[in-house]
C-alpha cells in the first residue's frame, strides 16, 4: 500500500470481498480509496468510525467545500448575525455594512477566545471578553484596548489581524462559505445540481424564506449517515417511519419505479417520485395542499412540467457535504461534525416568500410535528444512526464491508433530467455517488485533483 | 399564554387543593413512566395548548423576546397533534420504542397561584426527566414548566396550557420520546 495520495488504484483491481485495511494501515489514498466502491457499492465500515479518516475529513472536505451557514432572509439588515460551524470551525455570518454577507472564523486574533456568544442577533461589533479586541461586521479588526501600548511595535499590524474570513457566495438567497482559496466558484460546485435546487429556490418569483429560529440537537452518530440518508435513502423510508405512516394514514404511500428517480451532480444527490405532494401530504395540513394545487400551473411554467411535479413530491436530498432537505415537508438541515460519533443537527423551516402568510404557522407547526427531534418520523431515524455507528467499535465488526448496492445499473440517458439519472427512488446509485465524492475529495491533495463527477 | 407567567402577589391557595394539584402533577408523571399514554390524553382539557419552544442563547441586550410563538418549537401542540403523537408510539412498528425506554419523571418545586377564574390556577414546578435505554444510553432533560390547571364540570382536574421551558439549547438527545 504504498500509491502516493492522488493516485490510488481503480476499484476494478478490487476484490469485492476484500477485507478492508486494518486500522493500523496507514492513511495513505490507495487505502482510501480502497475504502470506498463507488461503482460496486461496498463501504469500509472504517470510515464510520477511525479518527484518523474523521481528521482527514474536516481538512480535505469541511475545510475546502462549500458549507451551508445561512439564508439571506435569516439576516436581512446590517448587523445581524447567526452563529454557525464549518465543520468544527465556529464562525459567525453577518451582515456588513456594505450590505454584504461574511463569514469568519469566531475567535479573537490575539489569544483565541470566542467573540460572540449569542446563537443569533444583531451586532455593530464583535468584542472579544478578554481583553477588549473588537472586530467589525466584516471581521476586520476595529478596536483594540489601550492600543498605544503597541506605538512602534513592528509586528502589530490591524490590517493582518482581522478574524480569518471565508469565501461567501450565495445561489437562490442560501449562502455558503469556503476556506479553500483554490476551490472553484460556488456555481461550479454545486454544478448540474443548481437545477434541481431551482425547485423549491425558484418555483416561485419571490423565492424562500426561512422561518425564525431552529432546533438544535446532539446525535451519537457519524456525520455521513443522516447526510447519506438523505442523498438517496428512499427505501428506508416505509420500513423504518411505518410507525408514522400507520398512525397517520394507516399505510405507507407507494413510490413508482417507473415513475420516480435518483439523480446526482458532484455527489450531491435527490431522490423524488413525480408525486408532485407525497412529502407536503404527511404535514396533515390541508392548506398547504391546496395551496400547492392551487399553485401548480405555475410552478410549471417557472420550472416545466418534470420539474413541478419534484415540487413537494415524496423525496430527499443531500447537498454535498452536510446541507440536506425534504421537499414538501420544507425543512433544511445541516449535519455538523463534533467528532467521529457525534453529530450536531441544525434543523430550519423555509417556505416561498410570495405564500400566504397563514402557510408560515403551517409549515413550521408540520415540520414540528414530523421532522424534528420530537417528530413522529424522524423520532426513529436518530435511533438507527447511532447504532449504525456504534456497532463499529467491534474491530472484527470492522472488517466486514457494508453492501451499498441496490440498483447497481439502474442509470439511464434522460432526455429532460441533468446529472446522472437513475430510474426509481428506491436505489443506492446516490449513496454511491455521494462516497465516491468523499474518496475523490479524501484523496486528493488539491482542488485541481478533484474529478468533475 | 398570558396569565402563565403567574400573578405578582397571587392569592395563596390553600393546602388542601394544593395538594390535590401536586397529586395531579404526580400522578401525570406516573402515567408517561408507565407509558400510559390514553390515561394521559384523558388528563388534557379539550383546549390543551402544550408548548416546548426552541430556546436560543441571546445576548440580554437583545430585545427580541425569549419565547416566541413564531419560532421553531419541540412541541406547539392541541389535543389532535398530541394524540397524533401517541397513535405513533403505540404502533408494533415504532422501532425507536422497543425494547422500551425506561422513563422517569420527577416533579418538584409546585407552586400553586389563584387566577382570576375561581376554577384555573397557574402551577409552576421543575421537572427532571431521565430516559434510559438499551445497554447504557442515559439522557437527562430538565425544564421549567408553567401550566394552567382548570377544574371542569365534571370536579375532574385537567391541564389547559403548558409551557415548558427546556433548560438546554442545543438538545442533548436524539429524539425526545416522551412528554415533559
Amino acid at each position: 500500500m504504498t500509491t502516493p495520495l492522488g493516485q490510488g488504484i481503480t476499484p476494478a483491481e478490487l476484490p469485492r470481498d476484500r477485507a478492508p485495511a486494518p486500522d493500523s494501515a496507514p492513511l495513505d489514498a490507495a487505502t482510501i480509496r480502497a475504502m470506498v466502491d463507488g461503482e460496486q457499492g461496498w463501504i469500509d465500515r472504517r470510515i464510520f468510525w477511525d479518527p484518523q479518516v474523521y481528521a482527514l475529513e474536516m481538512e480535505r472536505i469541511f475545510a475546502r467545500c462549500w458549507i451551508f451557514v445561512a439564508h439571506d432572509s435569516q439576516i436581512p439588515e446590517v448587523g445581524d448575525f447567526v452563529t454557525t460551524y464549518v465543520g468544527e470551525d465556529a464562525v459567525i455570518v453577518a451582515r456588513a455594512r456594505d450590505r454584504r454577507v461574511h463569514a469568519f472564523i469566531n475567535s479573537c486574533s490575539h489569544r483565541g477566545n470566542r467573540v460572540c456568544f449569542a446563537e443569533a442577533g444583531s451586532a455593530r461589533r464583535f468584542t472579544c471578553n478578554f481583553h477588549g479586541w473588537s472586530y467589525a461586521l466584516d471581521g476586520s479588526l476595529s478596536g483594540v484596548t489601550a492600543e498605544e501600548l503597541y506605538k512602534d511595535n513592528p509586528s502589530f499590524d490591524r490590517s493582518k489581524l482581522g478574524l480569518h474570513n471565508a469565501r461567501v457566495e450565495s445561489y437562490g438567497g442560501m449562502h455558503f462559505a469556503c476556506f479553500d482559496p483554490e476551490a472553484p466558484s460556488l456555481a461550479d460546485y454545486l454544478g448540474d445540481f443548481r437545477w434541481y435546487l431551482d425547485v423549491l429556490l425558484d418555483n416561485d418569483e419571490g423565492g424562500i424564506e426561512f422561518t425564525d429560529g431552529n432546533i438544535k440537537s446532539r446525535l451519537k452518530c457519524n456525520w455521513k449517515f443522516p447526510a447519506e440518508n438523505f442523498v438517496g435513502d428512499a427505501y428506508h423510508a416505509t420500513w423504518t417511519h411505518s410507525s408514522a405512516l400507520q398512525a397517520l394514514f394507516g399505510g405507507a404511500p407507494t413510490m413508482k419505479a417507473d415513475r420516480s428517480f435518483q439523480v446526482n451532480a458532484n455527489g450531491h444527490g435527490w431522490e423524488f417520485g413525480l408525486d408532485f405532494i407525497g412529502n407536503a401530504a404527511t404535514l396533515c395540513e390541508p392548506e398547504i395542499v391546496d395551496y400547492l394545487r392551487e399553485n401548480e400551473a405555475k410552478f410549471a411554467e417557472r420550472l416545466g412540467k418534470m420539474r413541478s411535479r419534484m415540487v413537494a413530491s415524496l423525496s430527499s436530498a443531500t447537498v454535498f457535504p452536510n446541507l440536506s432537505f425534504l421537499a414538501g415537508h420544507n425543512t433544511f438541515r445541516t449535519w455538523n461534525p463534533k467528532g467521529p460519533s457525534e453529530t450536531e443537527l441544525h434543523t430550519w423551516v423555509f417556505l416561498n416568500r410570495n405564500a400566504p402568510d397563514s402557510l408560515r404557522e403551517k409549515y413550521r407547526r408540520g415540520v414540528m410535528l414530523t421532522f424534528s427531534p420530537a417528530g413522529i418520523f424522524e423520532m426513529d431515524d436518530g435511533e438507527n444512526f447511532e447504532h449504525c455507528t456504534a456497532s463499529n467499535a467491534g474491530v472484527v465488526t470492522r472488517r466486514r464491508k457494508l453492501h451499498t448496492g441496490l440498483g447497481l445499473g439502474s442509470e439511464v440517458d434522460h432526455p429532460e433530467l441533468k446529472g446522472h439519472v437513475h430510474r426509481n427512488q428506491v436505489n443506492e446509485a446516490n449513496h454511491r455517488a455521494f462516497y465516491q465524492r468523499w474518496s475523490d475529495l479524501m484523496t486528493a491533495p488539491r482542488w485541481s485533483d478533484v474529478p468533475a463527477r | 399564554m398570558s396569565g402563565i407567567e403567574g400573578n405578582a402577589g397571587a392569592a395563596r391557595v390553600d393546602r388542601d387543593l394544593a395538594f390535590e394539584i401536586e397529586q395531579f402533577l404526580y400522578r401525570e408523571a406516573r402515567l408517561l413512566d408507565a407509558e400510559r399514554y390514553d390515561e394521559w390524553l384523558a388528563m388534557m382539557a379539550p383546549d390543551i395548548h402544550y408548548w416546548m419552544p426552541g430556546i436560543q442563547a441571546r445576548y440580554r441586550a437583545d430585545r427580541s423576546d425569549v419565547l416566541s410563538r413564531t419560532r421553531m418549537a419541540f412541541f406547539d401542540d392541541d389535543l389532535d397533534y398530541l394524540t397524533k403523537r401517541v397513535d405513533r408510539a403505540k404502533q408494533t412498528t415504532a422501532w425507536a420504542e422497543d425494547p422500551p425506554t425506561r422513563h422517569f419523571h420527577m416533579v418538584g418545586n409546585v407552586e400553586v397561584e389563584a387566577t382570576a377564574l375561581p376554577n384555573e390556577w397557574v402551577v409552576h414546578s421543575l421537572v427532571h426527566n431521565l430516559r434510559h435505554r438499551n445497554e447504557t444510553e442515559e439522557q437527562t432533560l430538565t425544564a421549567r414548566r408553567q401550566d394552567l390547571v382548570r377544574r371542569d364540570g365534571t370536579g375532574a382536574l385537567k391541564l389547559a396550557r403548558r409551557l415548558i421551558r427546556l433548560q438546554q439549547t442545543v438538545l442533548q438527545a436524539k429524539n425526545i420520546n416522551t412528554f415533559l
